[in-house]
């Protein structure tokens, strides 16, 4: 049986409750619904976000250390970009550097995050999306020659770290696979273990074919077009991406030389470049 | 308004990854999201190693502790040990919650009614198998209007 409910609220321990709410009002941006609201005998605090979801803090009167967990233990904010700017104009007001971001290589692009402690050590993350998540990123890398078309068995994966895709050799055909993953701009990797594309970034996963494959309901990764040409040389044009709603065996390129990719009910998506989108990204959010 | 959306989800330590799972999911509903770098490779290159569970609308990144963390007394099944996530149930289901736990042998406290000036309305404290504490509660505010809590990487607006 699921709860079939909804995360409500954070109880969080604090040693001074005065300076932890203001810590929380004034730096971080919750608001205060009140004072003392809950069944505990403790002195509380009660804040709000935007949704129904509550922080509740609790006066302790001493919070003790925590070891053992390895510093893993963290809960994360979610904010809008426009708050995300002011949150950090005000962590910045505050003295908190908040331009550190420990984890950075380990965000997709457009993911920005401020990693902070509270009065009482606690570390939460300030995360936010911008749009830069969701755009299609060109690599540079033009058109890419992959080599015979026989060097590459059914069944096979090769990646082309250079291009940012992979070329999928299947009973049908060929496919070039776009590694950008379609959720929030992550880099996938080929798990061979599982037989599965994974994004490590929010976890999205993907069959051998570039099929979403779980219940965030993400579209399948995007398809370069890519050709055999008369002497059987793999040719893939990483300039273009095309949408697709699922798999059909038409959208693979048969294996003999001349074979053509077929754009038939596939959608063409405009691109930007990727070096100029990571870029915009290093000064947004 | 809030210079906050929502929270988008916590990363909590335990001593037992398979317990901790059994019981999430098991007992209390969740579902395994993902699980994350449990191959050797992206544990060499820092990734942490854990299990994404949803529990109903909230994402827990359940990590195996580095080492043997203090867990409060069995007994003390209502408290935070720093920090403590409640979940809220229609007031209609409460009951069928509670019910829950007793057929699971979950100890728990309560139930404990809170003043009616605040949200809140009656909750459950108990803990997971690690000594992470846990809440159910039904809330007054149950009808109020408030903005939806995106799914995660969801820009909050934005994207």
């Amino acid at each position: 049986m699921a709860l079939n409910g909804a995360f409500s609220h954070l109880v969080v321990e604090c040693a001074d409750l005065e300076k932890s709410e203001a810590f929380y009002r004034d730096v971080i941006g919750l608001d205060v619904v009140g004072r003392n609201l809950v069944a505990d005998n403790r002195p509380n605090s009660l804040l709000a976000t935007n949704t129904r979801q509550r922080l509740l803090l609790v006066e302790t009167g001493e919070v003790p250390p925590y070891p053992g967990s390895g510093g893993s233990i963290h809960h994360a904010w979610l904010l809008t970009i426009e708050q995300f700017k002011a949150a950090r104009d005000r962590l910045e007001a505050a003295g908190f550097s908040s331009g550190i971001d420990p984890r950075q290589s380990f965000r997709a692009v457009g993911e920005y995050n401020m990693d902070i402690h509270d009065p009482d050590g606690n570390r939460f993350q300030i995360q936010a999306f911008g749009e830069e998540g969701t755009e299609i990123l060109r690599s540079g890398a033009g058109t890419v020659m992959m080599g015979h078309m026989d060097d590459f068995a059914v069944g096979s994966v090769t990646h082309n770290r250079k291009g940012r895709f992979f070329l999928v050799r299947e009973d049908e055909g060929f496919l070039a696979v776009s590694s950008w993953c379609t959720h929030k701009n992550g880099l996938t990797i080929w798990q061979k273990e599982s037989w599965h594309f994974y994004c490590p970034f929010h976890g999205a996963k993907y069959d051998r074919k570039g099929c979403y494959v779980g219940h965030m309901g993400c579209q399948p990764m995007r398809l370069h077009p890519m050709q055999i040409d008369a002497l059987g040389q793999v040719v893939v044009d990483t300039n273009r991406f095309f949408g697709r709603s699922g798999f059909e065996a038409a959208q693979a390129v048969p294996a003999e030389p001349g074979g053509k990719f077929d754009e038939t009910g596939l959608t063409e998506l405009p691109a930007c470049d990727e070096k100029e989108v990571r870029e915009r990204a290093k000064t947004g959010g | 308004m809030s210079g906050v959306e929502s929270i988008s989800h916590s990363g909590i330590c335990v001593h037992d990854l398979k317990a901790a799972e059994d019981f999430y999911c098991k007992v209390l509903g969740a579902t395994v999201h993902s699980r994350v770098n449990f191959k050797t490779q992206d544990a060499l290159r820092g990734r942490s190693v854990h299990t994404s569970l949803m529990l109903d609308d909230y994402l827990f990144a359940v990590m195996l502790s580095e080492d043997w963390m203090d867990v409060p007394p069995p007994k003390v099944l209502r408290g935070e040990n720093r920090v403590r996530h409640a979940f809220c149930v229609p007031r209609a289901r409460f009951g069928a919650v509670v019910e829950r736990l007793q057929a699971n042998s979950i100890p728990f406290e309560g139930p404990v009614s809170h003043p009616e000036q605040g949200p809140f309305g009656e909750s459950v404290y108990f803990r997971d198998p690690t000594g992470n504490f846990l809440e159910v509660l039904w809330r007054r505010d149950e009808d109020a209007v408030y903005n939806e809590v995106q799914p995660l990487g969801h820009g909050g607006g934005g994207a």
